[in-house]
């Protein structure tokens, strides 16, 4: 199935703006460098409390997936997602794009890209390499 | 740190229990409607009236149907503690912890701690019910659904997947865990599903999220389950055995979301078991029956390591032994757990530690009963929270 309508809110205001231009903004602890997670609001490495938004470089493994199945009048969609763990550190879920699921395997080398529905804003998907 | 256990005669006691009916789905009743339901059985099992309850602890499932009005719903005056609990799959532990503290403390004599929810619908699918509750239109909160995922099945399935790859678990042994709560289920006449299973069954369930079939989920269902947790003193006049709360513990990890978490490696129970035994004096050796959160087949595998049942990684092959079944070595989800009899979040594994301890499983009793652990599960292995109970009071 394809990516799902998404609307932002106040705290993701500054990530849907860089979804919109094709970047993924990861929180940079301003106290230690830390690289956080987009929804990260303490600094799990020192408990700092204020972020830079810093692009993630786009690379990435798959920690963890699923095939979820969900049932429609013509019969049953398999969508690939993922749990992804990208080269900075921080985890993310998204889904897996153009793959065929029974090809899928964990630690597959991924590369974020972008899909938005219609009326929505743009969320990361990930594409095997 | 002051002696955790209290004067004999404030010692808490689970005097009462209350299950509504669900062996077969119930529709057009609502959360509050069953939440009433249970109370009253459970005032009724421990021979008390709603006029002796002065605390009342509620905790609402998914759908959030009850909360403070559950007072007036009862028709209860003056209560002198009041409180909505939420914990998740923690919460049924986590409310019989604070009742015992607030009878230990004398604050309160009787306490009732419900929970109810009422997700299904008729023509609906039971994970339509869980799915569209959770889904959250806006903000980071809701990324996860709209990339596919569909509520605790497809999140399991990732924590799942991960244990699989890191201990070569497999889906056949998650598949004997279902299988053997499906035999202790057709033991149990509370229990939805009692027709047996087999591996082959498992296995062809149709998949919900790769790699969880069908038969790896828990029994979603509309219902109640009450408990009147009083004093040793109070519950040695009424009408049930008492089953004294003897240890507990809670564990919230917090897992991060970055390089290195352990997500769907461990939960909580590797330090809310070790708490609540320490405080009920006894070892993991010592427990004589198990009743595990089982949402799906991993969770039984995951919390059976972390308590120490076996170790780290062994769960798959300690479940595809046989161990967990009627025959087996261990007494485990006697009742059938959520997987076979219902799903009522922790009341689940919560009552039949409760049946278990009072020596009334019928065909399913354990003949040794003396030390029952009851662990209670939340969010996506979040919240941890475990109880030791028994029929002796401490030693
Ligand atoms: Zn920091």
């Amino acid at each position: 199935m394809p990516v799902g309508p998404i609307h932002r809110d106040l705290p993701s205001t500054a990530f849907f703006d860089g979804t919109a231009r094709g970047e993924l903004l990861l929180r940079r602890c301003t106290a230690c460098g830390h690289l956080c997670e987009p929804s990260t609001m303490t600094c799990p490495s020192c408990t700092g409390r204020t972020f830079d938004a810093t692009p993630a470089a786009g690379g990435g493994r798959v920690v963890s997936w699923t095939v979820v199945h969900t049932r429609n009048g013509a019969g049953t969609v398999r969508t690939p997602v993922a749990l992804v763990e990208l080269d900075e550190g921080p985890w993310l879920e998204g889904q897996l794009v153009d793959v065929e699921p029974d090809r899928i395997s964990t630690a597959m080398g991924v590369r974020v890209d972008f899909e938005r529905a219609e009326g929505g804003e743009a969320i990361p998907v990930f594409r095997i390499v | 740190m002051s002696d955790p256990v209290p004067a004999p005669h404030r010692r808490p006691v689970i005097a009462g229990l209350g299950i509504t009916d669900m062996t077969r789905r119930i529709y057009g009743r609502t959360a509050p409607e069953f939440a009433v339901d249970a109370v009253r059985l459970a005032l009724d099992d421990a021979g008390l009236e709603l006029g002796d309850v002065q605390g009342l602890l509620t905790n609402a499932g998914i759908t959030r149907g009850i909360g403070l009005s559950l007072q007036k719903d009862l028709g209860l005056r003056d209560l002198r503690l009041l409180s909505e609990i939420q914990a998740y799959g923690s919460s049924a532990g986590a409310m019989v912890q604070y009742a015992s503290m607030a009878v230990s403390s004398g604050m309160v004599d009787v306490v009732v701690c419900v929970f109810a929810d009422a997700p299904l619908q008729e023509g609906g699918g039971t994970g339509d019910a869980y799915a569209a509750s959770r889904a959250t239109p806006a903000g980071f909160s809701a990324i996860p659904y709209a990339s596919g995922l569909r509520g605790a099945p497809s999140m399991y399935a990732l924590a799942a997947r991960r244990h699989m790859d890191t201990y070569g678990t497999t889906s056949e042994q998650f598949g004997a865990v279902a299988v053997a709560a499906r035999e202790w289920a057709a033991l149990n006449p509370l229990a939805q599903m009692r027709e047996p299973i087999t591996l082959a069954d498992h296995q062809a369930s149709r998949r919900i999220a790769e790699p969880l079939h069908l038969l790896d989920c828990c029994l979603v269902s509309n219902g109640a389950v009450a408990l009147v947790i009083t004093s040793g003193d109070r519950a040695a006049g009424l009408r049930q055995p008492p089953v004294h709360v003897l240890g507990w513990g809670q564990a919230h990890p917090g897992y991060v979301r970055e390089r290195g978490s352990e997500f769907g490696l461990v939960s909580g129970a590797t330090r809310s078991g070790p708490e609540a035994l320490k405080m009920a004096g006894v070892t993991i050796q010592d427990v004589d029956v198990a009743e595990i959160y089982d949402c799906f087949t991993y969770t039984t595998v995951v919390s059976l390591e972390d308590y120490g049942f076996c170790e780290k990684g062994e769960g798959g092959p300690l479940a595809a032994s046989g161990a967990l079944g009627p025959n087996g070595t261990l007494r485990v989800n006697t009742g059938g757990g959520e997987l076979s009899s219902y799903y009522l979040w922790g009341m689940t594994p919560l009552s039949e530690a409760v049946i278990q301890a009072r020596g009334q499983g019928g065909a399913r009793q354990s003949a040794r009963h003396d030390v029952v652990l009851v662990s209670g599960n939340g969010g996506i292995l979040d919240y941890h929270s475990t109880l030791v109970l028994s029929p002796h009071p401490h030693a």
